[in-house]
């Protein structure tokens, strides 16, 4: 998800710090901005999915609407361009800020608006409740302190890859646990591959597809709630010292791809690609960030990481995540910008996406139109999940997501134990706890 | 009257350059540290006057310190570096040959680059399989004898803590060696011709013509060059954060890839403009001091 080669955008970013200081403003919505009642502003991040679906239900929504005018526009940055208009108070009406927007930041700032009222309302087909239309775990991601100020659009789903046909080829079975990838590990390196590959420069990948799958399957969901709403000594429980030393054991034995700490996620994804690597971890947007350079002929498959042998988590456990769309408080138009993703939200609009962007969507039943061969499988795991899970703790406290990939490229190098990296985690929570200006989280199952 | 003519022409041409750097110079540099004394995510117009608080955590902050000290150290191996290759290339480069002519464009090369470029091109160097630096080590049997200790070898380098910064200074010096070769070039070039045939004549010949006589005179080009490698050092920041993003583990974190952290992903403008101004003085002191103790020119010559 991480477009590298634009990072040179940072730098821009960091002159935007000076200039986000030469215009101070204030918060108030200006003149400018107040619109005449038919303008909207939209603006998206612009990643593999492009933001051309996004023009084109403008102007559909035009041609219905008269009057109406829609500006949607993107760019794979476009966070860093929004940060001095909301400092300005002159957000867009509507937006997909990215990945890199501080969303939570925003909320305690109130420059987000909430929108259970809206919700209650009709959703586009006029008969429905808004709410309703909505998946609910999916919802739910986007609530604070009981109201609901992010919308989710899209999601992805987290998981382990493979290629069946390499696997078919060689008479692998695709461990359902532990202890089968560790018996299965041995015949992948005797075949002259990597077992698994990863992520090594962004180690999130690997918080989200080793750390969390098998801390859950070892302690249940409670370990992972608990560690995301911060429970003292819920970083250091049995359940994630067990998972950290997993991905010790599978270090040590060899079976990560050479080198892979130092493999950005294009390299070590193209790694997987060719074939030199049986599994890697990563999310459904795979494909779509990897069509351009994927080998002809070369085939993947999605799984579930393998659960541990004997655990008490929910072996059908899935992990999440949400694009979060928001109508900033200081936008124009409120009503018009929930009309319109009103009418994106449609069922009718949600299948387009599937099968134009080739990724699921929040909306109920959008997924039953014919889907891209690899969301199938996700697909159909997630519906039969009795547990759906998101990784939100990194952006509520992001000193403590950031302390988190910190260790865990710590302990993936070999420079930090299993025992030094959950300490190094419960000190970093520790640190939030103490710091009576952040708002707390909590999360439940 | 006729004086005070000539204020007002002076003041009228001076107005617009000194209100021009007042507005965008001296204003944000002052904005800045007003902010430095609020608490202010940079994403409303929330702020909370907090007294020196940022500062103050500044100071107590590892991670700061760290970011400082692989500064330094860049400064420092970095540094060096650039300043022995740029003299000892600028040195035997003399001359106005066609190859000479041509190797001083080669050297320049990197420097125009973009550093977007510069870093994609030394990831590939850099490339845990396919990477020049692996080849090398395996072509001369790096590989041939797996040692022992290491449970996996490890040929990563971007991703190893204690190789990640070592690796971002070669590519530095890379980079920027080129400009001071330049600077060198022109300086050896500045040497008069009489003092330099007067020394060859009295029997000053190699290395000891090269430290009595050309270096000596290059004192004020190499004063300019280490002040020059205090500032780009110092405010490193578009090579690492492409490279490494400051990882594995913060051991390549420099300053100002630390003011990223703070200002975009923490939202925390407070912090980041404090560490901005600590920057700003850091620069300054380092220069300072630098200038002092090359104040006296060996070569006697006063300028």
């Amino acid at each position: 998800m991480k477009t590298h080669v634009s990072a040179i955008y940072a730098a821009i970013g960091a002159l935007g710090l000076l200039l986000a200081g030469c215009s101070g403003g204030s918060g108030e919505p200006t003149a400018a901005n107040a619109g005449n009642g038919k303008d909207l502003e939209v603006v998206s991040f612009q990643g593999g999915f492009g933001i051309e679906f996004f023009q084109k239900a403008a102007k559909e929504y035009e041609a219905k609407h008269a009057g109406v005018h829609i500006t949607v526009t993107g760019g794979p940055r476009v966070w860093e361009q929004l940060r001095p208009r909301f400092a300005n108070g002159t957000p867009p009406s509507l937006t997909w800020p990215g990945w890199g927007m501080d969303y939570w930041a925003l909320i305690y700032d109130k420059q987000v608006f909430p929108l259970d009222d809206a919700l209650k309302t009709p959703a586009a087909d006029g008969k429905t409740v808004w709410k309703d239309t909505f998946d609910a775990s999916l919802l739910k991601l986007g609530e604070y302190q009981g109201k609901q100020y992010e919308l989710p659009y899209h999601y992805n789903i987290m998981g382990w890859w493979y290629n069946p046909d390499t696997f078919a080829k060689h008479g692998w079975k695709v461990p359902k646990t532990f202890k089968e990838l560790v018996d299965l590990c041995p015949k992948i390196k005797a075949a002259g591959m990597a077992p698994i590959t990863y992520q090594g420069m962004y180690p999130d990948y690997t918080i989200k597809g080793f750390l969390f799958p098998w801390a859950i399957s070892v302690g249940g969901i409670k370990a992972a709630d608990d560690a995301q709403s911060l429970v003292p000594g819920a970083w250091k429980s049995d359940a994630f010292l067990q998972a950290a030393k997993m991905v010790k054991q599978l270090r040590d034995s060899g079976f990560f791809e050479d080198g892979a700490s130092g493999l950005s996620h294009t390299q070590s994804q193209t790694d997987f690609l060719a074939g030199k690597a049986a599994f890697i971890p990563c999310g459904t947007w795979l494909e779509s960030e990897m069509r351009k350079t994927m080998p002809p002929g070369a085939k993947m498959a999605f799984m579930l990481p393998p659960v541990v042998d004997g655990g008490k988590g929910d072996p059908s456990a899935i992990m999440i995540g949400i694009e979060p769309w928001i109508i900033p408080t200081g936008g124009s138009n409120h009503d018009l910008a929930i009309d319109f993703y009103k009418y994106m939200t449609s069922l009718d609009k949600a299948k387009q996406f599937i099968t134009e962007c080739g990724t699921l969507t929040a909306i109920k039943g959008s997924d039953q139109v014919t889907l891209p061969p690899l969301l199938v499988e996700p697909a159909r795991l997630f519906r039969e999940s009795k547990t759906v899970y998101s990784i939100q703790f990194d952006t509520w406290y992001s000193t403590l997501g950031t302390e988190s990939k910190n260790a865990m490229a710590a302990l993936l190098n070999g420079s930090n134990t299993p025992e030094q990296f959950v300490d190094r985690l419960e000190a970093a929570a520790e640190k939030v706890r103490q710091d009576k200006s952040k708002p707390v989280h909590k999360m439940t199952h | 009257m006729r004086n005070r003519g000539r204020t007002a022409f002076i003041i009228s041409y001076l107005a617009p350059a000194v209100i021009l750097y007042g507005v965008f110079v001296i204003l944000p540099v002052l904005q800045a540290v007003g902010f430095s004394l609020f608490k202010w995510s940079g994403l409303s117009s929330k702020k909370t006057y907090v007294g020196f608080d940022n500062f103050k955590q500044l100071f107590h902050d590892n991670v700061f310190w760290e970011a400082l000290l692989h500064n330094a150290w860049i400064f420092v191996f970095g540094g060096t570096a650039i300043l022995v290759i740029a003299i000892a290339v600028a040195h035997g480069m003399q001359g106005e040959s066609k190859l000479t002519k041509t190797l001083r464009g080669v050297y320049l090369f990197p420097n125009i680059m973009s550093l977007v470029v510069v870093a994609i091109l030394w990831e590939f160097v850099y490339d845990p399989h396919i990477g020049l630096v692996t080849s090398l080590v395996k072509l001369f049997g790096g590989s041939a004898k797996p040692n022992p200790l290491a449970p996996i070898q490890d040929t990563s380098i971007l991703g190893n803590p204690t190789k990640a910064l070592p690796a971002v200074i070669i590519t530095f010096v890379w980079f920027a060696v080129g400009f001071y070769i330049m600077l060198f070039s022109a300086g050896i070039r500045q040497i008069p011709q009489e003092v330099a045939e007067a020394s060859k004549l009295d029997g000053a010949e190699g290395i000891f013509r090269f430290r009595k006589i050309t270096l000596p005179l290059l004192w004020s080009v190499g004063r300019i060059s280490v002040i020059y490698i205090v500032i780009n050092t110092l405010n490193v920041f578009a090579l690492v954060y492409l490279m490494t993003q400051g990882g594995p583990d913060r051991k390549t974190e420099v300053m100002l890839t630390y003011l990223y952290e703070q200002a975009f992903v923490n939202s925390d403008y407070g912090a980041a403009t404090a560490l901005a101004i600590a920057n700003f003085v850091i620069v300054m002191a380092v220069s300072g001091i630098v200038m002092g103790l090359t104040r006296k020119d060996p070569s006697g010559a006063h300028h």
